[in-house]
């Protein structure tokens, strides 16, 4: 299993000279699976330049929604196989009684937020609400679960082979009660995340920013570390940077985020803030660059 | 390990470890599955030392109980009826607290996630001293009010003859003859 980063910035895009290395495009994340398949996890802005990337394909593309916040599906109005008549696309989220997965979205791509609608789109797209399902696609297996955030929230679990997975770019697990003080049945994510090879997950604020963002659904980095630490991830990606996270701070806060992780039993190695157009091969028992 | 639970649960119980409010978290089967410290300050018992209890051994450690002090089998606490049927429900019964009974106040309210009912928050609420008394007490102190009053009737009735004469207060409605 490969992936390929294409937006880690949380809440808004943040383009700008500061932010160039770790990137202003809202989370993206593509993943391409031993058998060749692709899926593509949330739709922010990120996901504009990887339909411009995609090799053309008859493959059907699989884009798997945790949740419908604006940076989570913002880039979908500019995801090119949409327009492709050609091209096959399913869309999966979380279920909500409130409205159907495409009549939520539709919300956003229509008007007056949107020149066309939904039943305009040229390629076949389909929305499957994926809670609480268990599926095959291509050559994984996709497990999907509400993990705790603002609205329905899923995070996604996706075994290919020995490989795991694990993507929950959302998450406040610590809300209300210490991580430490929780069994592992009563944090959320957990089975989700349990064991995973490479574990992407939410850190948008350092413990400083946290006490004046509780209840937003972000995690600070002691529990971002912490929830790493207990599901026993064997690779760390460090997600959804606060737009107001330069480069130059990131470059400075990742020297922390590996000083505490060392502290928490682990090897600098395990563990990294996401960074766009970043490239990771992910194995079993450990994940490297590609070669090249 | 047991399984993970569902968000639904996992929320609750960070809400109820978070208010000052005593309250159980109960799961679908009546397995105790958390109570938070104003719960433990009522009970007695912190729920660290307790852990996940099944529905046998905190209904016999904690109650309910009815008015004669005897266990409420747990399928037929009314709250356990109206929750099982999808509704809040509210009743007042014993629990035992700090080695006695005591009568408390509780309302209970289903927990519904995704794929069905999950378990029920339970919040007890203080209450009065009129409030705490059952309608056993409550009949036991009508009794008790009315003999009381009784008594002093016969006082009057007596004190009357021996002044030689029959007390105003006494019955007059049944008395025609009275010297009212």
């Amino acid at each position: 299993m490969k992936l390929k980063v294409w937006g880690a910035r949380g809440s808004v895009p943040a383009p700008g000279p500061e932010t160039m290395h770790y990137g202003g495009n809202t989370s993206c994340i593509e993943v391409t699976l031993s058998d060749g398949s692709t899926l593509i996890l949330d739709a922010g802005t990120g996901i504009r330049g990887l339909g411009v990337a995609l090799p053309r394909s008859d493959r059907p593309i699989h884009i798997l929604l945790t949740h419908l916040h604006l940076d989570h599906i913002q880039g979908l109005m500019f995801f090119a196989p949409l327009f492709n008549n050609q091209c096959e696309v399913t869309i999966w989220g979380p279920a909500s009684p409130e409205a159907s997965l495409c009549d939520r979205i539709a919300r956003y791509i229509s008007a007056p937020l949107a020149p066309v609608e939904i039943r305009e789109l040229p390629s076949l797209v389909s929305f499957r609400e994926a809670e609480p399902l268990e599926w095959q696609l291509g050559a994984a297996q996709v497990r999907a679960q509400a993990v705790n955030h603002r609205g329905p929230t899923l995070g996604y679990r996706i075994e290919d082979g020995d490989q795991v997975l694990c993507y929950i770019p959302d998450h406040e697990p610590g809300l209300g009660v210490p991580l430490s003080q929780l069994d592992d049945d009563w944090i959320s994510g957990f089975d989700l995340a349990r064991g995973a090879s490479m574990l992407i997950h939410d850190c948008q604020y350092t413990d400083k920013e946290y006490s004046r963002h509780l209840g937003w659904g972000h995690s600070p980095l002691s529990d971002a570390l912490a929830f790493g630490h207990r599901v026993g991830a064997q690779r760390l990606l460090l997600f959804h940077h606060d737009p107001l996270h330069s480069d130059d701070f990131l470059d400075s806060f990742a020297g922390d985020v590996c000083a505490r992780w060392e502290g928490l039993g682990g090897t600098p190695a395990q563990v990294e803030l996401a960074a766009e157009r970043r490239e990771l091969v992910i194995e079993a028992q450990a994940l490297t660059p590609p070669v090249g | 390990m047991s399984a993970q639970k569902p968000l639904e649960l996992i929320l609750a119980r960070n809400l109820l470890a978070s208010i000052s409010t005593p309250a159980f978290l109960v799961g679908e089967q009546g397995t105790l599955l958390f109570y938070n410290e104003a719960a433990a300050v009522l009970v007695g018992r912190r729920f660290e030392e307790t852990g996940t209890m099944e529905m046998e051994a905190w209904t016999s450690e904690f109650g309910p109980f009815d008015d004669r002090d005897r266990p409420i089998p747990y399928d037929q606490i009314p709250l356990t009826v109206a929750v099982r049927d999808g509704r809040p429900a509210h009743g007042t019964f014993r629990i035992a607290a700090h080695g006695e009974h005591r009568d408390v106040a509780a309302s209970a309210i289903p927990i519904v996630g995704p794929g069905g009912a999950t378990g029920a928050i339970v919040v007890f609420w203080p209450m009065s001293e009129e409030d705490q008394a059952t309608p056993m007490t409550k009949a036991r102190a009508r009794v008790g009010e009315g003999l009381a009053r009784v008594e002093d009737g016969i006082a009057r009735v007596k004190e009357g003859h021996a002044r030689g004469k029959r007390p105003a207060s006494v019955s007059p409605g049944n008395d025609p003859g009275g010297e009212q």
